[in-house]
């Protein structure tokens, strides 16, 4: 691993996801942030954070306000630069890595990163405001975004799964992995579910061909932060941060159809393949990940795009993994003896997806796992390295950052 | 959305149009104006595919769809691939209800033909959006038609009908016992309207007759269901199938969408003819389509004869298949159906509609051009009767001395219902899809308010030629891939269109 991390986290909150129907999102980010100072274990002033770095995709459209700096000046009681970013799902992700290169860059020191989105003040009109992360053609041809995501699924299993059924069960023994990996979390949305069965995900409602509803990640309302600060100075504030070993962010077109291949995520594969090669590691290096599983076909895509699993393997690697597993704990995918365990609070699927505030969400609990504060959750492995993927739209931008704690 | 958005949709929705870099021949759909690999110094050319065939790539059901395309209830969206020009377009499939549990593996590799049909609405005092992101399976009741201009031989003759197309939808209802001999009736998918059937007839009167688009320079829709109240749809027809020259992404022809009940398009035929030979008109070609979602009130008598589709004739003076020589109007104030403004419904007078109303104009319109002409009724080889049902043009045609030889062939109302105004072009259609050089041929039309009209055509050689590219009435009404559905969809269909 090289030795030149981009920036550390060094306090990180965040609020349930679920249905916040009473809640203003303004005042969520307010209590994300809050949890996220107290959260420093040597304490921090409001007045060290020199910028603020959100992320949100739909809050013009779905909360009915705009200029969210000059909110967040408000909230915060600060007149410190404010940078929104909207890039659909991966509006946190985007966020974050945009606060990393203001760290890298020299011009800030101190930074608070969130994430939020309030999902539940559309109700059902969001799936039609969720197609802004699409391409208009595919709006106008009927498409809705599991139907996107299910388009990229059939040509998977039909180029790969063939008719076998097992392909079938292993993407859904993602969502039931992802909820059993929720029952422990408390800020999940689907932690009082319990767990889910192969059979529950097979027999839940067809929303879109092959997509069911336990393949899909919910409509959540919530907020994260996150305080990151230069390595140099991380110290100063705990002696345990969480160092972002790499930053990357890749694109690709917003559009399914113009791409040259739906069975896996261009933009992934280029931002996991730089992250690599920029923190000096390996996948396989890799102990833990937060993948983007929208939909349990953007998990199987992780695990062949990062290169973990060959092209077409991943569904023959879940479904042995899933079905060797004996134990209560976390459910890893193995690999030659090596473990890699994913969505270790559930995921977009059973943690929740407020869209927004996603990709900042993987980035705290990683943290909070790297640092064994997961409590009724912790992995039961010693764990050093984690990957955060977290995607915009189908495709149309992948961002990836890898933390670590120990780098000495 | 807002009407710039749509107008600019438009322009690439209603002919699937992409773009080809004539240096390294990459392709894109959306179309850009520049191409990646030439940068600067690309040279564009418009590719469209509105008459090219594609191939299912993959797809899902969509089961829960966005409040925009609610009203579809179940539908498959798709990517589908042109491998001719290299371009990928999503779209729908259309015409088909995907059972929930289908398996779309299933139709990767399928053949599919892009159709023109209504996408969604802005609510129902917005825009109606269009688009041709619309597909239906090759092998499921569409054949492939290409479109393929023929140089014509026979030019400058009399005017009269140079090509034709009908459009019957996929769908059919029974009912559980004829009304007036109405055995079984078309009706719109749930995405189809007036303007779609214009759209799809004309387009395949323009691959019957093997002209230039570019030298139809008029275009007339008849019609009562026009889906909006103001807003032509000839307009659209013109746009999707880019009849006149073109010039900023308009084009240098006209028309009308015209109001006289059942007989909107037939009263204009006459019209079409003559224009094709006045000097002033730099068009060869007249289009003139009547087409109907035929509208009735739930449970009223009507609602068990109506039907829905479009038929579309191009009329000019070169290579003609059936010369115009006769003509007949008659029109009285006779107030026998009529619908007021912002009325869903028609209303009508019941028996009134029979023997003052149509039977009085019919026959009068018929018997009177027989006896101005000098033809005796053995003279005519066939004849085509509107038909608000099955019953009407029986006793009208046996009325004014004609044999059921005569009239069967155009008595199509059994099964596909009153198509209004398309009703009795699609008649003379079903005749000339079988007739004879040298057969003549009455056309009478009617319509409530009240008018009738009578022409007399005269078949010649060009028929046979052309009919290769045609897709005849009866095969529409016989194919074994028609779908009937249940009285409660055929409402639900028939009020979103």
């Amino acid at each position: 691993m090289k030795m030149n991390p981009c920036a550390a986290i060094i306090g990180a909150g965040r609020t349930r996801f679920t249905e916040h129907w009473e809640e203003d999102p303004k005042a969520m980010i307010g209590m994300a942030g809050i949890k996220a100072f107290e959260s420093v274990d040597k304490g921090i002033k409001r007045n060290d954070i020199e910028a603020g770095f959100f992320g949100s995709f739909l809050y013009q459209v779905t909360n009915k306000i705009g200029l969210i700096p000059g909110y967040m000046s408000r909230e915060l009681g600060l007149n410190v630069p404010m940078i929104n970013t909207e890039a659909a799902c991966a509006s946190g992700g985007l966020a974050l890595h945009n606060a990393c290169l203001g760290i890298e860059s020299g011009r800030y020191d101190t930074i608070l990163v969130a994430g939020f989105e309030k999902m539940s003040d559309r109700q059902d009109k969001i799936i039609d405001d969720l197609m802004f992360a699409a391409d208009p053609y595919e709006f106008e041809a009927g498409y809705n975004f599991p139907g996107l995501y299910a388009t990229m699924m059939t040509r998977y299993m039909y180029e790969f799964g063939k008719d076998d059924f097992r392909c079938v069960e292993a993407l859904a023994q993602i969502s039931a992995k992802n909820h059993h990996h929720c029952i422990k979390n408390k800020y999940a949305q689907f932690k009082n579910k319990g767990e889910i069965s192969v059979e529950d995900v097979l027999n839940s409602r067809m929303i879109a061909n092959p997509i069911r509803i336990l393949h899909s990640s919910p409509i959540s309302d919530g907020a994260v932060a996150l305080i990151i600060t230069k390595p140099e100075v991380a110290k100063k504030y705990t002696d345990t941060p969480i160092y972002i070993m790499s930053s990357q962010e890749a694109t690709d077109h917003v559009s399914l159809y113009t791409r040259n291949k739906i069975t896996s995520v261009t933009a992934t594969r280029l931002a996991i393949d730089q992250s690599l090669k920029e923190s000096g590691l390996t996948i396989d290096d890799i102990d833990i990940a937060e993948a983007h599983d929208c939909f349990s076909i953007e998990e199987a895509f992780f695990l062949e795009d990062s290169g973990f699993y060959g092209e077409g393997e991943a569904w023959k690697n879940i479904y042995e993994s899933y079905e060797s597993f004996k134990g209560s704990g976390h459910i890893p995918y193995i690999k030659n003896g090596k473990e890699l365990t994913v969505n270790l609070g559930g995921g977009l699927k059973a943690d929740g997806h407020p869209v927004g505030a996603t990709g900042i969400r993987q980035a705290y609990e990683s943290f909070k796992q790297l640092r064994k504060e997961a409590n009724g959750n912790q992995i039961d492995r010693e764990v050093n390295t984690a990957m955060c993927h977290n995607v915009g739209g189908t495709g149309g931008i992948a961002t990836v950052h890898i933390l670590a704690r120990d780098i000495q | 959305m807002s009407e710039p958005i749509a107008r600019r949709n438009l322009l690439v929705e209603y002919r699937l149009r992409s773009t080809k870099c004539l240096k390294c021949g990459n392709t894109y759909f959306p179309p850009k104006y520049f191409c990646i690999n030439e940068g600067r110094s690309s040279k564009m050319l418009e590719v469209d595919h509105f008459y090219k065939k594609g191939e299912f790539y993959s797809g899902s059901v969509i089961n829960e769809p966005t409040n925009r395309f609610n009203h579809l209830d179940t539908f498959v969206s798709a990517i589908i691939s042109f491998p001719s020009s290299g371009v990928n377009i999503p779209g729908r499939i259309t015409d088909y209800i995907a059972p929930k549990d289908t398996d779309v593996k299933k139709l990767i590799g399928r053949k599919v033909i892009p159709r023109f049909r209504r996408s969604h609405s802005d609510g129902k005092d917005g825009l109606i959006h269009y688009s041709s992101h619309n597909f239906s399976l090759e092998s499921d009741y569409y054949p492939h038609q290409k479109y393929e201009t023929v140089k014509t031989t026979n030019i400058n003759g009399k005017p009269g009908i140079v090509g034709y197309g009908v459009y019957l939808p996929k769908f059919r209802i029974k009912n559980h016992e004829p009304a007036m001999g109405v055995i079984e009736r078309s009706l719109p998918f749930a995405d189809e309207d007036t303007t779609t059937f214009a759209v799809e007839s004309g387009k395949r009167a323009l691959i019957h007759s093997a002209i230039r688009n570019q030298e139809v320079r008029k275009c007339f829709v008849g019609t009562e269901s026009s889906p909006y109240a103001v807003k032509p749809s000839m307009a659209t027809v013109i746009q999707v199938l880019e009849l006149g020259e073109k010039m900023n992404g308009g084009f240098f022809s006209g028309g009308i969408d015209s109001q006289f009940a059942c007989k909107a398009a037939t009263d204009l035929i006459i019209d079409a003819a003559g224009l094709v030979a006045y000097p002033v008109f730099q068009g060869k070609y007249v289009m003139v389509i009547g087409a109907d979602n035929s509208q009735a009130s739930p449970g009223d008598r009507l609602d068990y004869t109506v039907g829905a589709g479009g038929a579309a004739l191009i009329f000019g003076r070169d290579d003609v298949i059936a010369t115009l020589d006769h003509y007949l109007p008659y029109t009285s104030d006779t107030p026998d159906f009529y619908r007021r403004g912002g009325e869903k419904y028609p209303k009508h007078g019941g028996r009134f509609t029979g023997q003052p109303a149509y039977f009085k104009h019919v026959v009068t319109s018929m018997k009177t051009l027989l006896k101005q002409t000098g033809f005796k009724n053995s003279d005519i080889d066939h004849v085509a009767i509107h038909s608000p049902n099955a019953k009407y043009p029986v006793q009208a045609a046996l009325e004014t001395g004609f044999e059921k030889k005569q009239f069967e062939t155009g008595l199509i109302v059994k099964k596909i219902g009153n198509l209004y105004s398309g009703s009795s072009l699609a008649a003379l259609s079903a005749i000339l899809d079988i007739a004879k050089p040298g057969d003549r041929i009455l056309m009478t039309s009617y319509g409530s308010g009240s008018g009738s009209e009578s022409y007399i055509f005269t078949v010649t050689d060009q028929i046979v030629e052309k009919r290769k590219r045609n897709i005849s009435v009866k095969e529409q009404i016989e194919n074994p891939k028609k779908e009937y559905v249940e009285y409660h969809t055929y409402r639900k269909w028939k009020e979103i269109s």
